[in-house]
C-alpha cells in the first residue's frame, strides 16, 4: 500500500485544538503497550479499540498524551520494532480505523496519541527489502546498505551482542552483505538515498495527516554510516532529523518529535538542535541513578548527572521516566569517565540481579510504597516531562521467568476477575499469562481494587499528577538545587513567574533532619500542597525541618499574609 | 568612636569565642587597628601571646535582627553604640568582600559556621569569605597551598579568587563556594547507619556501601599530593627527625605504657628505611572533614594544617603517608562515633560490621591512592616499607588523638587505644 492508497480508504481526525505549542513541556505521557491493556474482541490479545474503552480511565488518572508502542505490521521477531508495513496496522490490533477511532476519542477528552516509528531499519520482511535483495539494479537496490565485504565500518559497535556476531549478514539472493545496526532481520535504510528520505518523510506526514500527536522516534543516533567514525550522532542525522522537524512544523504546527537517543546527556542534547530538530529527548542515565541515590541513601548519584546535563534550548523538554518496557540500561555507559553505573551499580550484589532483565517499578524497590512515592514525587518534580509506564500507577508486578522483556508486558490489571478484567478470552489464549502472584497477582493488585481505596497508590498517583498539573512550574520553571549538609537530602527549588514550590526529599530509609538555606525567600510562608498545611514561616536564620523514613515534602512559598494562588 | 573605648570590651568577648585558643585571657592589647568604613573597624589584638583578628561592627539603636541568638558575638556597649562582630551584619560583611573582591556584585550573605581558626561567609550561594582569626605572621599555608595546587593543574581544591594581605600577612581570602557539597564524614556516617541497621555484615552487600567514594577519595589525595610535590618541590626525606618527633611524643603522652617498647620498634623502623620516598609539604591535618563530595567529584579543604602549631613547623615537609594516615584513622573514628550512637545492648553485636567497614574502606583508599600515576614515585619503593611507614605514621597520629581525648574528651579516650592495641599489642 502507498501512502495516497491508505489517504483515499481513511477519513482524517481532527487535530486538538492548538492552544499551547508546547504543550508537551507540561505533559504527563503514558507508555501504553497495545498488545497489553485491554482485549476488546475477547482473542486474548489486547487491541487498540481496547484502549478507546479505557480512555476514560486515563483521563480520570490524568494522563495528556499516550505513547503507543509499535503497532505497524509486523512479523514480530523484535516487538513489532519490525515493521513491514508503515501504512498498516498490525491486525491483531485492529485496522486504521480504529486508530482513527483511538485518536478521535483520545482527543475528544483532551488527551494527545503519539506512537513509536522506527526510522533506521525495517523487517527483512518489508516489501522494500525483499526487492532490494532481488539483484544489485532494481529500483530499490539502493534502499538499504549492500556491500560486498563484511569490513567496512569496524569503529561502529555491535549494540546486540549477545545476538549478534557482526553488523553485516551475508544475503545469499542478492550475493552481498547488508548493514544492520540491531538485530540480524532489521536491515538499515540507506539514508543517502533521497527516496528512502522521501518515503519516511510520507511515512510521517501519513500518520500526522491521519491525527497523530507525534512520534517517538526509535534508536535516532544510527541513520547514517561514514568512513572512519562509529556511526552515531552523525552530522548527517542530525541533518536529515533538522529537515523533517521544520517539515513537521510548517505543516503540522504542535505535533512533536521524542527523540530515543540512548547516549550521554551532553551528546543527546545535540538532537535538540538549536531547538529546531526534536522537541523531547529522553533522559537516560538519571533512571537508575534514581534508584542508585536511594540505595546509598545520598543524592550525589542524581545531582552528580544533573550537573552533566547541559541546558537545553527555549521549547525542548526531557522525557523523565522511572521504568519502560525495556531492561535497566547501561548501555549508553562507554569509556571509564561515564563507567559510574558499572562501578557502583553493576557491583552492588541487588542490583547486579536486576541488570540486563525487566524489572517493573515495585519489585525493584522491594514492594516498598514509600519509595515508589518518593521516586515518582522526585519524577514528577524534576526537570522534564514524566512518562509512566502502563501499570505502574497501580503498583503492578512482573514475572521474570517469561524472559526477554516480556517478564514486564504482562496483561494490564483491571479487576480481581478472570484474566484481571483484561479479557475474556480462555486463559490459554492470552498473549502472556497474566499475574497471579500473592502480592502482585491481579487479586489484590488492580485498577477497580484501587479506585475504590482513597488510600491506594493509584489515588496518590492521581493527587499528584493534579498537583503537577496546578503548577506549570514543573514542566517549565527554572529548577535550582538548595545546599544541604546532610548527605541523605535532596533538596531543590521550582520557579517560574509568581509561583515558587521547594521539594525536599529523604533518600534514606531513617528519619533525617535537615537545614535549609532559604534566605532568598525570607519571610515566605511553605504551604505542603498536599494538604495545603502552612508551616512555620522562613526567616533570616537557616530553615529546619524534619523528614520521616523516605518521605518527602513539596512546599508553595507564598507570600506572608497573601491567600496561596491556586 | 576612640579604639580605648572598646579595649576594656576584649577580653570577656575574646574569651567566648570558639577560635580563642586559651579560656581567659590574662592581658589583651591591641597591637594595630583601622577604621575600614563608619561602622567597620579592624583590630589586630594580641592575647596571651597570640594574635587575632577581630571586625567590629557598630550600630546605634536597638539591637538588628541578625544579633538574635548570637550573644556571644556581641562585645557591649562603647560611645552608646552597640558593639558587635561584624562579620554577623550583613552589609558590613559587604563592605569587607568589596575591600578584597571589588569588582563583585552580591546580594545575599550567610554564615558559613565558625571554625576553630576562622570564620566564613558565603555569597549568593557562589562566593566564600574566609576571614582568618587566628593570625600568624607571614603567608597562610591554607591560601598558599591551595593558590599552588590550583596553578598546578590540581582541580579538587576551591583556588583563591581574591585575597587580603598586609605586611605579608594573610588577612582572609575569597574561595568560590563548592555547592551541593556534603563532607566526608556525613556521607562516611550515612554509610555506617545504614550497615549498622542491616541484617548483615557485609558491607559490600549493604545499600549504602562507601568502598567506591573511599576509592575516589584516595585517588583524589594522590593527584593532590603529585601536585604539591610538581608545585612546591621535593625534599630529603629526614626519617631520624620524623621518628624523633614520635618518640618524644610517645613520651609526653604514653611513657608508662605497656606497649611502649612495640611502638618504638615501630618508630626505629621509620628511622632505618634505606628508601622511604619523598619529603614533600602535605596537608597536614588531613581527615574525613576535610574532604568535602560535591557534583563533580571530591575537593579537599582547609590546608592550614593543625593551627595550635607554630607556622613554620606546618610548613615542613613530610611523608605523604601521614596525610594516608590521617585519613585512615578518621575512618576508624567514624565507625567509633557511628557505633556510639547505638545502645549498649546492641553494639557488641555491631562490632564485627563496623570492622568490616573499617577494612574494606581502608583497602579500598589505599587501593586508589597506589594506583594514582606518579605516587609511586614519592613513597619508599619497598612495598613493605610503604605499610611499615603507615604503620608509624598511624599510630603517631593515635597517640596524639590520647592525649587530645585526655585533655578534651576523657571519655573518648578509648577510641584511639582500641587502634594502638591493634597495632602494637601490648
Amino acid at each position: 500500500m502507498s501512502p495516497s492508497d491508505a489517504n483515499t480508504a481513511v477519513e482524517v481526525v481532527q487535530p486538538l485544538e492548538l492552544t499551547d505549542p508546547n504543550w508537551f513541556q507540561k505533559a504527563v505521557f503514558y507508555e501504553v503497550l497495545v498488545r497489553g491493556f485491554f482485549d476488546s474482541n475477547d482473542d486474548g490479545t489486547g487491541d487498540l479499540r481496547g484502549i478507546t474503552d479505557k480512555l476514560d480511565y486515563l483521563q480520570w488518572l490524568g494522563v495528556d498524551c499516550l505513547w503507543l508502542l509499535p503497532f505497524y505490521e509486523s512479523p514480530l521477531r523484535d516487538g513489532g520494532y519490525d515493521i513491514s508495513d508503515f501504512f498498516a496496522i498490525l491486525p491483531e490490533y485492529g485496522d486504521l480505523a480504529d486508530a482513527l477511532t483511538l485518536i478521535e476519542e483520545a482527543h475528544k477528552r483532551g488527551i494527545r496519541v503519539i506512537a513509536d516509528l522506527v526510522m533506521n531499519h525495517t523487517s527483512d520482511q518489508h516489501p522494500w527489502f525483499l526487492e532490494s535483495r532481488q539483484d544489485k539494479t532494481n529500483p530499490k537496490a539502493d534502499w538499504y546498505v549492500w556491500n560486498d565485504d563484511d569490513h567496512r565500518w569496524p569503529e561502529a559497535r555491535i549494540i546486540f551482542v549477545d545476538t549478534e556476531k557482526s553488523n553485516w549478514t551475508w544475503d545469499p539472493v542478492r550475493e552481498q552483505y547488508y548493514w544492520h545496526r540491531f538485530f540480524s532481520h532489521q536491515p538499515d535504510l540507506n539514508y543517502d538515498n533521497p527516496d528512502v528520505r522521501r518515503a519516511m518523510v510520507d511515512v510521517i506526514k501519513f500518520w500526522l495527516d491521519i491525527g497523530l500527536d507525534g512520534f517517538r522516534l526509535d534508536a535516532v543516533p544510527y541513520l547514517y554510516e561514514r568512513d572512519g567514525t562509529n556511526g552515531e550522532n552523525l552530522k548527517e542525522t542530525h541533518d536529515f532529523l533538522k529537515q523533517l522537524r521544520k517539515e513537521v512544523d510548517e505543516q503540522f504546527p504542535g505535533r512533536v518529535l521524542l527523540a530515543e537517543a540512548n547516549q550521554w546527556p551532553s551528546d543527546v542534547v545535540d538532537y535538540f538542535g538549536d531547538g529546531d530538530e526534536c522537541h523531547m529527548c529522553f533522559h537516560f542515565p538519571v533512571m537508575p541513578r534514581m534508584f542508585m541515590a536511594v540505595r546509598r541513601e545520598q543524592r550525589f548519584p542524581i545531582t552528580e548527572i544533573l550537573a552533566q546535563t547541559p541546558e537545553i534550548p527555549e521549547g525542548c523538554q526531557w522525557g523523565m521516566f522511572l521504568r519502560n518496557h525495556d531492561e535497566l540500561t547501561l548501555e549508553m555507559v562507554t569509556d571509564e569517565e561515564r563507567d559510574y553505573m558499572y562501578s557502583e551499580y553493576a557491583k552492588d550484589p541487588r542490583m547486579k540481579r536486576n541488570v540486563g532483565i525487566s524489572r517493573r517499578l515495585a519489585p525493584l524497590v522491594e514492594n516498598d510504597r514509600r519509595v515508589a512515592e518518593l521516586l515518582h514525587a522526585m519524577l514528577f518534580s524534576m526537570p522534564g516531562s514524566p512518562i509512566l509506564y502502563y501499570g505502574d500507577e497501580i503498583g503492578m508486578g512482573d514475572n521474570i521467568y517469561l524472559g526477554d522483556r516480556d517478564g514486564v508486558r504482562t496483561p494490564m490489571q483491571w479487576t480481581p476477575d478472570r484474566n484481571a478484567g483484561f479479557t475474556k478470552a480462555d486463559f490459554a489464549r492470552l498473549y502472556l499469562p497474566v499475574l497471579m502472584d500473592p502480592v502482585y497477582g491481579y487479586q489484590s493488585v488492580n485498577v477497580e481494587a484501587e479506585q475504590r481505596d482513597q488510600s491506594s497508590l493509584l489515588h496518590w498517583m492521581k493527587r499528584m499528577i493534579d498537583i503537577r498539573k496546578q503548577h506549570p512550574l514543573f514542566g517549565t520553571g527554572s529548577f535550582s538545587v538548595v545546599n544541604v549538609d546532610n548527605p541523605s537530602v535532596l533538596a531543590y527549588v521550582r520557579r517560574q513567574g509568581d509561583d515558587t514550590v521547594l521539594c525536599i526529599n529523604n533518600l534514606s530509609r531513617f528519619a533525617q533532619p535537615a537545614e535549609l538555606p532559604l534566605q532568598d525567600f525570607d519571610g515566605m510562608t511553605p504551604i505542603e500542597l498536599l494538604g495545603r498545611v502552612p508551616f512555620p514561616k522562613i526567616g533570616e536564620l537557616p530553615y529546619f525541618i524534619t523528614l520521616g523514613p523516605y518521605s518527602f515534602y513539596w512546599f508553595q512559598l507564598v507570600d506572608h499574609g497573601s491567600a496561596p494562588a491556586q | 568612636m576612640k579604639i580605648e573605648q572598646l579595649t576594656p570590651l576584649l577580653p570577656a568577648y575574646l574569651a567566648r569565642q570558639r577560635w580563642f585558643a586559651g579560656s581567659k585571657p590574662s592581658s589583651v592589647g591591641v597591637v594595630d587597628h583601622a577604621q575600614l568604613s563608619d561602622r567597620l573597624h579592624w583590630v589586630l589584638a594580641e592575647a596571651d601571646g597570640a594574635r587575632y583578628q577581630l571586625l567590629i561592627g557598630m550600630v546605634a539603636g536597638l539591637p538588628p535582627e541578625f544579633l538574635h541568638g548570637h550573644d556571644p558575638e556581641v562585645l557591649g556597649v562603647a560611645d552608646s553604640e552597640i558593639a558587635f562582630d561584624g562579620l554577623l551584619d550583613p552589609d558590613l560583611a559587604k563592605v569587607l568582600l568589596s575591600r578584597l573582591a571589588p569588582d563583585e556584585v552580591v546580594s545575599r550573605v550567610r554564615p558559613m559556621g565558625a571554625e576553630q581558626s576562622n570564620t566564613s561567609l558565603v555569597f549568593d550561594d557562589r562566593l566564600v569569605l574566609k576571614v582568618f582569626r587566628r593570625i600568624h605572621q607571614g603567608l597562610n599555608p591554607d591560601v598558599e597551598v591551595t593558590r599552588a595546587l590550583a596553578d598546578a593543574g590540581f582541580e579538587h581544591v576551591a583556588a583563591p579568587v581574591a585575597t587580603w594581605e598586609e605586611n605579608g600577612t594573610h588577612l582572609a581570602v575569597v574561595q568560590p563556594y563548592l555547592a551541593g557539597g556534603t563532607d566526608g564524614w556525613a556521607l562516611a556516617l550515612t554509610s555506617l547507619r545504614d550497615l549498622y541497621a542491616n541484617d548483615g555484615d557485609d558491607p559490600a552487600d549493604c545499600g549504602g556501601d562507601f568502598a567506591a567514594e573511599a576509592r575516589r577519595l584516595g585517588n583524589v589525595t594522590a593527584k593532590m599530593h603529585v601536585a604539591l610535590a610538581d608545585a612546591l618541590g621535593t625534599g630529603a626525606p629526614d626519617t631520624g627527625e620524623w621518628a624523633g618527633l614520635m618518640e618524644r611524643q610517645l613520651e609526653r603522652i604514653a611513657a608508662q605504657s605497656t606497649w611502649n617498647a612495640s611502638a618504638r620498634a615501630v618508630f626505629e623502623h621509620l628511622r632505618d628505611m634505606a628508601n622511604p620516598g619523598a619529603a614533600i609539604r602535605v596537608h597536614g591535618d588531613f581527615h574525613l572533614g576535610q574532604a568535602l563530595r560535591t557534583d563533580t567529584g571530591w575537593f579537599v579543604l582547609d590546608f592550614e594544617g593543625e593551627p595550635a602549631r607554630p607556622l613554620d613547623e606546618r610548613r615542613e615537609r613530610s611523608s605523604p603517608l601521614k596525610d594516608v594516615a590521617g585519613m585512615l584513622r578518621s575512618f576508624h573514628y567514624a565507625t567509633a562515633v557511628a557505633l556510639r550512637d547505638r545502645e549498649d545492648f546492641e553494639r557488641e553485636a555491631i562490632v564485627p560490621k563496623a570492622q568490616a567497614w573499617e577494612q574494606r574502606n581502608r583497602a579500598a583508599f589505599l587501593d586508589g591512592f597506589l594506583s594514582t600515576n606518579g605516587i609511586a614515585g614519592l613513597l619508599p619503593a619497598d612495598p613493605a616499607d610503604i605499610d611499615g611507614a603507615l604503620t608509624a605514621w598511624e599510630l603517631d597520629k593515635a597517640i596524639y588523638e590520647v592525649g587530645y581525648e585526655r585533655d578534651h574528651r576523657p571519655e573518648w579516650v578509648d577510641i584511639p587505644e582500641a587502634a594502638i592495641a591493634r597495632m602494637v599489642p601490648g
